[in-house]
C-alpha cells in the first residue's frame, strides 16, 4: 500500500513537474498572435497606415483583460475616447486576451478568414495544456463578445467615411508629388488625416518643421539634398545597403518582367515594429499583462504616427527623390528601394519608428540592446541593435540610403515621432504605469 | 415505301451534310503528313520569368520553293527544329528539311521566331529568311537566309548578302520599299528588356540597335543598312510584334505598319518616296492598342481602302475580364500622353480607312474587339462571297496577368521562409494557370460587322496559337489554314467552300515580272464584278512571324466572271484585264492588259470645306478627372464647352456668337461687323472662370421688347456642390445695342444644367423657359431637379412645378407643338431614360410618353432635333445615342442598368452599372474599384477569382438590392422617330452613324439637293479607360432621300475631318455664306462653309 502510494506520489510529482515544463511561454503566444495578424495583413497587402490602425484596435481587447487581470496595468478608457473599459477574465484572462486578438483580426482584416488556421491551433495548443474543451470555448465565446465591442468602437473612427472622400489628383507643378514606377500606383490613403487618432487631439498636433522648398536650380539647397540622395546611391557601404533592405518594409514592391507583374510582399513600418516590440518583451521576460500593454500602446501609437505623417504628407505633396533626380540630374536612375506611393515628407518610417522608439524606450530601457530576426522571412539576416533609439536613427537614416527619401524629411520626420512618443509617454507616465525595465 | 425512303434520303442526306457542313475541315498530322509541334521545356533555368517572349511561338511560311505550283510550308519552332514540307498535292506533304538542307532546321541553341519566305536574290525562286532572338549569345541570334539553288536544296547565305543581323528580332518583311525593281528588307525587332518608367522620354532619343527595327536596302545584292537616313526609329522602348506592308496612303509607294507590346504606341511609316519614311500614326489613328501584337491590313469593307487591325489581350468573357483586366490607372495613362506615347487601350483595334488620312476605329462595334492573347490577324476570304472574313490565332502558355497569381508569389515566398525552403522558379512558373481556348474566326457579315463563326466553321479546338498563314494548298479553289501551336500539332484546315458550295466562283491572281522583284510585290489589284469592287495588294508578309505565296485569291460570290481586273504594277502602268472568268488561276505578267493613264488626283468638291476661323479662340480642357469624386461613373461630367450661342444682339440684322470659354477665358459675345469678321464686344464678357461652369446659353427676346436677351446656365461637375452659387444660373436683358443688364431669378441652382429652351407655353406673349437637369454633382445617379421658369412680365421669372421636375438626367429638350394644338408642347432626353413627351393641355404639362412611343427606347440620349425629315409636314425627331462601339450593349431582353443607393452608408453613392457579357448580366465594375468604393466588399470577395463571376445579385443581399434605385437602357443606337400623326415610328440611322456618341444634330438640306440631309457630330473621351476614347466620327454627313431614308457620305466628298468631341454646332450665315462653327472640348473652334 505504502509502496503503491510512492509510486503514485512520484507519478504526480513527475506529472507536476512536467507540467511545469511545458508551462506555456504566454510571451511567445502574445507575439506568435500578433504575428498571424501581420502575415494576413501581408496577404491582404495592407497599406501601411491601415495596418496601423488594425494593430490598433486588435491589441485593445488583450489590453482589457490585461487590465481586468492586473492592477498595474492601466484601464484603456483612462486613455482612449471610449466607454470600452477593462475586463475581468478570471484564471483564463490570458486565454481570452489571445482569443480577443485573433477574433478582432478575423473580424476586420479582409482575408480575417485565414485566422481559423490560428484559431484552431490555439484551441488545439490549449488542449495539450490540459484544459478542457468547455472552458476553452467560454473564453473564446467572451472574447467574441468582446470583440464586436471593439469593432463597433472602430467604426466610428471615420475609416468607413474614406471611400466617400474626394481621391487624390497630384497637384500640378514641379515640386509636387506624382506617382513613380514601376507601377505608377495611385496615391495611397490621401484623407487618412480625418480618421479618428487615438490620443492625438487633432491630426496635426504634431506639424513638422517645414520642408525645404524645391528649387530645381543646382545650387539649391533643395537640389543639394536631392544630390546627397544621388550620390549616396554610389557610395554606401555594404552595412549602409544592408540597413536599407532591412527596414525596406514595403507591404508591396511590384517587380515587373514583361506582362508580368509580380509583388513582393513584406511587412509594413509598423509590423516591423510590432515585432520589434514582440521579441523586446520575450527577452524582457515581462508579464504577460506587461507585454500585452507594450504591445496595445504601440498600437495606438503606429496609428497616431501615421495619422500625424500622412496629414504632412498631403499637405506638403512633395516630390520624391526618384523623379527630382530622372528629371533634373540622371534620367535613367532608379533607387535601392522601390519609392512608395505616397508623397515624400515627412518621411514616414522616420515618424513610426521614432514614435515607437520612444513608447518602447519608455517600457524597457534605454540601453536595451536586442537582437532583430523579424526580417528573416524575407531572406534578410538578423541586425543587433544597442537600443530602440539607435535602431530608430538607423531606420529612418536606410530611407536616404534606399534613394527614397531626402534628409530633411528623415530629420524632421524623426522630431515630429519623438514628440509624438514623448506625448503618448507623458499619457501613460501619468496613469502612473511605471518602467517595466529599470534603466 | 416511297415515302418512307424519301424521308430516309432525306434524313442520311441530312447526317451527311452535317458531318460535312464545318467549312474548315481540321485534317490529322497523319491525313497530310505535317507532323510538328513548337514544344516549349520550362526549366528552371530557361522559363517566363528568365525570358518574357518565352510563349510568343513559331511561325508559318508558305510558298511553292520548287515551282510545281503547289505551295510548300516552312514551320518554325523556339527550341526544337524548324521543318520544311513539300506539297505532294491532295493535300499530303512530305518533310524534307534534311535533304533540303539540313541547316533549315535552325541552330539548335538558338531562339528561333518569324520566318519569311521571298526571292530575295531575284533568281525566281523563293528562299526562305529565318529570323533569332532570345537571351542568348549574338552569335546565336544572328539571322540566316537560306538562298533556294533551284535544286531543291538551300544555302545559308546570310553574311554573303549583309542579311546576318543580330538584332532581336521578330519577323523580317521583304518589299521593295524605293520603287527600283528589287527587294530591300524591313526588319522587326524587340527589347528583352521591358521599361517601366514612363517619364524617360529621353529613351524614345536614345537609340538600341538591337531592339530597334531596321531597314536593309538591297543594293545590286548586298544589303546596306539605311535605318537612320531613312527615318526608321530605333527606342529601346520597341517591342515590335506586328508587322505590315502596305500602301496605306495608296500613293504608289509601299508603307509600313509596326506594331509595339507595352508602352511604345504602333508605327505608321508612309513612304515619303524619296528614300524616307515618316510616322504618322498620331495623325491617322486617334489611338491604338497597347499591348498590340499582330498586325493585319486589308480592305474589309470592299470600298477599296485598305484598313488596319491589331490585336491585343482583352478576353471575350466576363470571368478572365475580371481575372486579367488589368487595373485602371489615370494617372499612368495621362503621363503616357504627355510623353507622346499616344492614347492606348487594351483591346484589338479595327481601323477603318476614311480615304483622307484618317481611320475609324470600329472594333467593337464590328465585333472583332476582344479575342484574349491573340496574335495572327489573318483577312481572307474563306467562304468565297466576296467579302475577306478574320482569322485570329491566341493563346498563351501561362495566364501569367492573373490577379491572383500577382499576389501568390508574394505569399509563396513567405511560405517557403517559414517552411525553411528555397525557393523554386519552376514553383512560381507552375502556379501560373494554363488555360487554352480557342482561335477566332469571323464571316464578314458584309455591313461593317463580323459574325463569329468558331463552332460553325470548325476553328473551335482549345489551343496555345501563334503565327498563321492561310493558301489554298489542294488548288480546289479556296483558302485552308495552317497554324503554329505551342505543345500541340500544328493545326491544317482544309477549306470545303468548293465542295460545299461550288456555287461561289473565285479568282486567284499571280504577278510577274522580270526584273529582281519576279512576285510584283507591292503591286495593287482591283477585282471588278457586278458594280463591287475587290482590293488586295501583293504582299508576302502578313499575320504574325508568317509569310503568304504572292497569289491574290479573291472569292467572287454569284459571279462567274470578272467584269475587269485592274493591276497597278511596282513603280509601273495601270493594266485593265476585262472579261476573266472566274475559277482559275491567272498568271500576269506586265503589258498583257490594257494600258490606262494612271489616274490623277482629282480635287473632288466636297460638301463642306473648312475655312480658316473666323473667331480664333482655344478651348482649354476642364483638367479634372471626375471619377475622383465618384469613382464608379462611367463617363466624366464637368467636360461641357465649349458653349456657342447665336443672336444678334446689336440689332443690326447681322448674327452675332456667344462663345463660352473656359477657366481661363471669359464667355464672350462676339459681333459679326459688315465685312464678316468677328468682334469681341467690350462689355460682353462673363468672367466665370474657377468659380462656375457655363453649361449652355440661349440669346433670344424673351419679354418680347424686340431686343435679344441672355439666358446662362451653369452646370458641369467638378467639385460644385448643388444649391450654392456656382450652379445659380443669370438672366441678362438686352438693351439691344450689345449691352445687357442683369436680371432676378429664382433659386435654380439644385442641379447642374444641360440646357435651355425657350417658348411661349402660357400663351401670354412673352418667352418662358425650360431649364434641363443635368447631374446633381457628387450625387451621380441621383435624379437631378429641371425647370420651368414661367415669364411673369415685369415680375420676372418664376419656378412652376411640373411632370418633368424629376424626370431623369437630362441632357436635352425642344418645345415642339406636337398635337397640334397651338401650344408649345416638350420633348426631352437624357441619360438612361427614354425620349419623352410632355403634352402642354390647358391643366399643364402631361407625360404622355406611353401614348407617342413603343416601350424600349430608354438609352443614353444627348441631343434632340426636330425637324420634317420625310417630307410630310409633321415634325419628326432625330435623336442622338451613345452609338454601338463601345462594350455596352442593350435590348429590351438585355438591358444595360445602372442600380444605386448607399450601399455601405457611408454617405457616398454607390452606382453600380451592369450590362450583358455572352447573356449574363455582370457589374462593370472591378473587384479593385469595388473594394476602393465599399470596404466591406474586401471581405466578401477574398480572391479575384470569388469576384470572376458574381453578378449583382452574388453582391448584394436582396435586402440591400431593395433599398437600391435603377435606371435602365434598351436602346444604343442613333435614331429618327418619324412623326406618324399619332405616335412616332423609330428608324435607326446607317451603321455609319452609330460609330460614336453623337452630341448634336444639324438637320438641313446640306448638299443643295433640296433634300433634307442629317449631320451628325459628336465623340466623348473623357471615359473610364475601360470605357475608353468614343471618338471614331469625324463628322457624319447623311444624305436624305426625302422620305426619311439617309445614305452615310464618305468622308472623302463630305470634306468633314473633325477630330476631338464636339459639344456644340451653330449654323451662321456670313454676308451670303452658310457657315457652321463648331465649338469641342479641347481646341479651337472649326469653321465650315457649305
Amino acid at each position: 500500500m505504502k509502496y503503491k502510494f510512492t509510486i503514485g506520489l512520484i507519478g504526480l510529482i513527475m506529472s507536476v513537474s512536467l507540467r511545469a515544463q511545458t508551462q506555456p511561454d504566454w510571451n511567445q503566444r502574445l507575439g506568435w498572435s500578433v504575428d498571424a495578424l501581420s502575415r494576413v495583413m501581408m496577404h491582404d497587402v495592407v497599406n501601411p497606415p491601415a495596418a496601423a490602425r488594425y494593430y490598433a484596435y486588435c491589441l485593445l481587447g488583450a489590453w482589457q483583460y490585461a487590465a481586468g487581470a492586473d492592477a498595474a496595468i492601466p484601464d484603456p478608457k483612462m486613455v482612449l475616447r471610449t466607454t470600452i473599459g477593462k475586463k475581468t477574465g478570471g484564471n483564463d484572462y490570458r486565454v481570452t486576451a489571445l482569443f480577443s486578438i485573433l477574433e478582432l483580426g478575423k473580424m476586420m482584416l479582409p482575408s480575417g478568414y485565414m485566422l481559423d488556421t490560428e484559431l484552431d491551433k490555439f484551441t488545439a495548443d490549449l488542449k495539450q495544456d490540459g484544459m478542457d474543451t468547455a472552458r476553452i470555448g467560454r473564453c473564446r465565446r467572451e472574447a467574441k463578445a468582446t470583440a464586436r465591442e471593439v469593432v463597433a468602437w472602430s467604426r466610428t473612427d471615420r475609416y468607413n467615411q474614406l471611400s466617400a472622400k474626394l481621391r487624390y489628383t497630384p497637384k500640378k507643378g514641379e515640386g509636387y508629388w506624382y506617382p513613380t514606377p514601376p507601377a505608377y500606383m495611385e496615391a495611397v490613403e490621401p484623407n487618412w488625416r480625418t480618421v479618428r487618432p487615438m490620443l492625438m487631439d487633432t491630426c496635426n498636433q504634431f506639424s513638422p518643421l517645414p520642408c525645404v522648398a524645391f528649387d530645381k536650380d543646382s545650387s539649391s539647397a533643395f537640389m543639394q539634398l536631392a544630390r546627397e540622395v544621388y550620390d549616396y546611391s554610389h557610395k554606401a557601404t555594404g552595412d549602409e545597403l544592408a540597413s536599407a533592405a532591412f527596414w525596406d518594409c514595403n507591404p508591396f514592391a511590384v517587380s515587373t518582367a514583361g506582362h508580368l507583374a509580380i509583388g513582393f510582399k513584406k511587412i509594413s513600418p509598423g509590423g516591423h515594429w510590432m515585432a520589434i516590440a514582440g521579441i523586446a518583451c520575450q527577452q524582457a521576460r515581462l508579464e504577460f499583462s506587461q507585454s500585452v500593454l507594450v504591445q496595445a500602446v504601440l498600437g495606438l501609437t503606429l496609428m497616431d504616427a501615421f495619422i500625424s505623417c500622412w496629414d504632412e504628407k498631403y499637405s506638403s505633396n512633395r516630390i520624391r527623390p526618384e523623379t527630382v533626380i530622372n528629371r533634373y540630374i540622371d534620367p535613367k536612375w532608379q533607387p535601392l528601394l522601390q519609392t512608395p506611393p505616397f508623397p515624400e515628407y515627412t518621411s514616414g518610417h522616420s515618424v513610426v519608428s521614432a514614435a515607437s522608439a520612444e513608447v518602447l524606450t519608455y517600457f524597457l530601457g534605454d540601453q536595451f540592446a536586442y537582437r532583430d530576426s523579424s526580417e528573416h522571412l524575407f531572406g534578410l539576416p538578423t541586425r543587433a541593435f544597442t537600443s530602440f533609439r539607435a535602431a530608430a536613427g538607423e531606420a529612418a537614416v536606410s530611407r536616404i540610403i534606399g534613394g527614397i527619401h531626402f534628409r530633411d524629411a528623415v530629420d524632421n520626420g524623426v522630431l515630429q515621432g519623438r514628440a509624438l512618443g514623448e506625448f503618448i509617454v507623458s499619457k501613460i507616465r501619468g496613469l502612473r504605469v511605471p518602467a517595466f525595465v529599470q534603466k | 415505301m416511297k415515302y418512307l425512303l424519301a424521308i430516309c434520303s432525306f434524313l442520311l442526306l441530312g447526317t451527311g451534310l452535317h458531318s460535312q457542313s464545318k467549312r474548315m475541315m481540321l485534317r490529322t498530322a497523319t491525313e497530310t503528313g505535317i507532323r510538328f509541334s513548337n514544344d516549349i521545356n520550362e526549366t528552371e533555368n530557361l522559363n517566363v520569368l528568365a525570358y518574357e517572349y518565352l510563349y510568343n511561338g513559331g511561325g508559318v511560311a508558305i510558298g511553292d520553293i520548287n515551282g510545281d505550283n503547289l505551295p510548300d510550308i516552312y514551320l518554325t519552332a523556339n527550341m526544337r527544329p524548324n521543318k520544311l514540307f513539300l506539297n505532294l498535292g491532295g493535300m499530303k506533304f512530305k518533310d524534307i528539311t534534311a535533304e533540303a538542307g539540313p541547316g533549315l532546321a535552325g541552330r539548335a541553341d538558338g531562339w528561333k521566331t518569324g520566318a519569311a519566305m521571298a526571292d530575295v536574290n531575284g533568281d525566281g525562286w523563293l528562299d526562305i529568311y529565318l529570323c533569332y532572338s532570345g537571351k542568348v549569345d549574338a552569335a546565336k541570334r544572328r539571322n540566316q537566309l537560306f538562298i533556294n539553288n533551284g535544286n531543291g536544296t538551300f544555302t545559308e547565305k546570310a553574311a554573303a548578302y549583309g542579311l546576318d543581323d543580330k538584332s532581336y528580332s521578330t519577323q523580317a518583311a521583304f518589299f521593295d520599299a524605293d520603287n527600283d525593281g528589287d527587294l530591300d528588307m524591313f526588319l522587326l525587332n524587340h527589347n528583352v528588356k521591358k521599361i517601366d518608367n514612363l517619364e524617360l522620354a529621353r529613351y524614345k532619343y536614345d537609340v538600341d540597335s538591337l531592339a530597334g527595327n531596321k531597314l536593309y536596302r538591297n543594293d545590286g545584292g548586298h544589303f546596306t543598312d539605311i535605318t537612320a537616313e531613312a527615318g526608321i526609329r530605333q527606342s529601346p522602348l520597341s517591342f515590335g510584334l506586328g508587322l505590315a506592308i502596305c500602301d496605306i496612303n495608296q500613293d504608289g509607294w509601299p508603307d509600313i505598319y509596326v506594331s509595339n507590346d507595352y508602352n511604345e504606341q504602333d508605327y505608321c511609316y508612309l513612304n515619303q518616296g524619296n528614300g524616307t519614311f515618316k510616322d504618322v500614326a498620331k495623325e491617322c489613328f486617334r489611338y491604338q492598342s497597347q499591348f498590340s501584337m499582330g498586325v493585319d491590313i486589308a480592305d474589309f469593307n470592299n470600298d477599296a481602302r485598305p484598313d488596319v487591325i491589331t490585336l491585343d489581350m482583352l478576353p471575350e468573357d466576363n470571368r478572365r475580364q475580371k481575372l486579367l483586366q488589368l487595373q485602371e490607372n489615370y494617372e499612368s495613362f495621362q503621363l503616357m500622353v504627355d510623353q507622346g506615347l499616344h492614347r492606348q487601350y487594351m483591346r484589338n483595334m479595327l481601323h477603318l480607312n476614311n480615304g483622307n488620312g484618317t481611320f475609324s476605329e470600329i472594333g467593337q462595334l464590328a465585333g472583332v474587339a476582344r479575342t484574349d492573347w491573340s496574335w495572327a490577324p489573318l483577312f481572307a476570304d474563306f467562304n468565297n462571297d466576296g467579302y475577306k472574313d478574320l482569322f485570329v490565332s491566341n493563346g498563351y502558355l501561362r495566364d501569367y496577368t492573373n490577379k491572383d497569381f500577382l499576389r501568390y508569389w508574394g505569399d509563396y515566398k513567405v511560405k517557403k521562409a517559414i517552411d525553411r525552403e528555397p525557393v523554386q522558379l519552376m514553383d512560381l512558373v507552375k502556379a501560373m494557370p494554363v488555360t487554352r481556348y480557342a482561335n477566332y474566326v469571323f464571316e464578314n457579315g458584309q455591313d461593317l460587322h463580323f459574325l463569329n463563326r468558331q463552332a460553325e466553321w470548325g476553328i473551335d479546338q482549345p489551343s496555345l496559337s501563334n503565327g498563321a498563314a492561310f493558301a489554298d494548298l489542294d488548288n480546289d479553289g479556296d483558302l485552308d489554314l495552317v497554324v503554329n501551336n505551342i505543345n500541340q500539332e500544328a493545326f491544317v484546315y482544309e477549306n470545303q467552300t468548293r465542295q460545299l458550295q461550288p456555287e461561289r466562283h473565285f479568282l486567284q491572281v499571280q504577278l510577274k515580272q522580270t526584273n529582281k522583284n519576279t512576285r510584283a510585290i507591292g503591286a495593287r489589284v482591283y477585282v471588278y464584278t457586278g458594280g463591287e469592287v475587290q482590293y488586295q495588294e501583293v504582299v508576302a508578309c502578313r499575320g504574325y512571324l508568317s509569310s503568304l505565296p504572292a497569289v491574290l485569291h479573291f472569292g467572287l460570290g454569284a459571279s462567274s466572271q470578272t467584269d475587269s481586273v485592274v493591276v497597278y504594277w511596282p513603280a509601273g502602268k495601270k493594266e485593265r484585264y476585262t472579261g476573266l472568268p472566274a475559277d482559275q488561276l491567272l498568271t500576269l505578267t506586265p503589258q498583257q492588259g490594257d494600258i490606262e493613264s494612271s489616274d490623277k488626283a482629282v480635287s473632288q468638291s466636297v460638301v463642306f470645306e473648312e475655312i480658316k476661323p473666323l473667331i480664333d479662340v482655344d478651348q482649354h480642357a476642364a483638367g479634372i478627372n471626375d471619377f475622383k469624386r465618384q469613382l464608379l461613373m462611367q463617363f466624366m461630367y464637368s467636360s461641357v464647352g465649349t458653349v456657342l450661342a447665336a443672336g444678334d444682339v446689336d440689332a443690326d440684322g447681322l448674327t452675332d456668337l456667344l462663345v463660352g470659354g473656359d477657366a481661363a477665358t471669359p464667355a464672350r459675345i462676339y459681333r459679326q461687323e459688315p465685312g464678316g469678321t468677328f468682334k469681341p464686344i467690350p462689355g460682353a464678357a462673363w468672367q466665370t472662370g474657377d468659380t462656375a461652369t457655363l453649361a449652355a446659353a440661349l440669346l433670344t427676346d424673351l419679354n418680347a421688347d424686340g431686343k435679344i436677351d441672355l439666358y446662362l446656365a451653369y452646370g458641369g461637375y467638378g467639385l460644385w456642390e448643388a444649391g450654392t452659387t456656382a450652379l445659380q444660373d443669370q438672366l441678362w436683358l438686352g438693351d439691344g445695342k450689345g449691352g445687357f443688364v442683369r436680371a432676378e431669378l429664382p433659386a435654380v441652382n439644385a442641379s447642374a444644367k444641360s440646357c435651355v429652351r425657350a417658348a411661349d407655353v402660357d400663351g401670354d406673349g412673352d418667352m418662358d423657359l425650360f431649364i434641363g437637369g443635368r447631374i446633381i454633382p457628387g450625387r451621380y445617379p441621383e435624379t437631378p431637379f429641371s425647370y420651368l421658369l414661367i415669364n411673369n412680365g415685369n415680375k420676372g421669372f418664376s419656378i412652376q412645378p411640373g411632370p418633368f421636375e424629376k424626370t431623369g438626367m437630362v441632357t436635352d429638350a425642344r418645345f415642339t407643338d406636337v398635337n397640334k394644338d397651338g401650344r408649345p408642347d416638350l420633348l426631352i432626353c437624357g441619360e438612361m431614360m427614354p425620349v419623352k413627351i410632355f403634352i402642354n393641355t390647358t391643366a399643364g404639362f402631361v407625360d404622355q410618353t406611353s401614348r407617342y412611343f413603343e416601350e424600349g427606347n430608354s438609352g443614353f440620349w444627348n441631343t434632340i432635333e426636330v425637324a420634317d425629315v420625310d417630307g410630310d409636314g409633321q415634325p419628326d425627331i432625330v435623336a442622338g445615342n451613345l452609338g454601338l462601339n463601345t462594350p455596352l450593349h442593350a435590348s429590351i431582353e438585355q438591358p444595360v442598368e445602372l442600380y444605386y443607393a448607399d450601399f455601405d452608408e457611408n454617405g457616398s453613392v454607390d452606382p453600380f452599372l451592369t450590362f450583358y457579357v455572352q447573356g449574363v448580366s455582370y457589374p462593370f465594375v472591378s473587384r479593385d474599384e469595388l473594394n476602393d468604393q465599399i470596404y466591406s466588399m474586401r471581405k466578401r470577395f477574398v480572391s479575384y477569382r470569388d469576384y470572376s463571376t458574381a453578378q449583382l445579385k452574388d453582391i448584394f443581399t436582396p435586402a440591400e438590392l431593395a433599398t437600391a434605385q435603377k435606371y435602365t437602357a434598351t436602346e444604343l443606337r442613333t435614331v429618327v422617330f418619324l412623326n406618324k400623326g399619332d405616335r412616332f415610328v423609330k428608324q435607326a440611322l446607317p451603321v455609319e452613324a452609330q460609330f460614336s456618341v453623337v452630341n448634336r444634330i444639324l438637320v438641313q438640306d446640306a448638299d443643295g439637293d433640296g433634300k433634307t440631309d442629317l449631320l451628325l457630330l459628336g465623340n466623348r473621351s473623357d471615359n473610364r479607360l475601360k470605357l475608353g476614347s468614343i471618338d471614331a466620327s469625324y463628322g457624319c454627313l447623311l444624305k436624305g432621300d426625302g422620305k426619311g431614308r439617309f445614305k452615310y457620305v464618305s468622308p472623302v466628298e463630305s470634306g468633314l475631318q473633325i477630330r476631338g468631341d464636339v459639344k456644340t454646332a451653330v449654323p451662321l450665315s456670313v454676308g451670303a455664306k452658310r457657315l457652321l462653327v463648331i465649338g469641342r472640348a479641347e481646341g479651337a473652334l472649326l469653321f465650315f462653309k457649305y
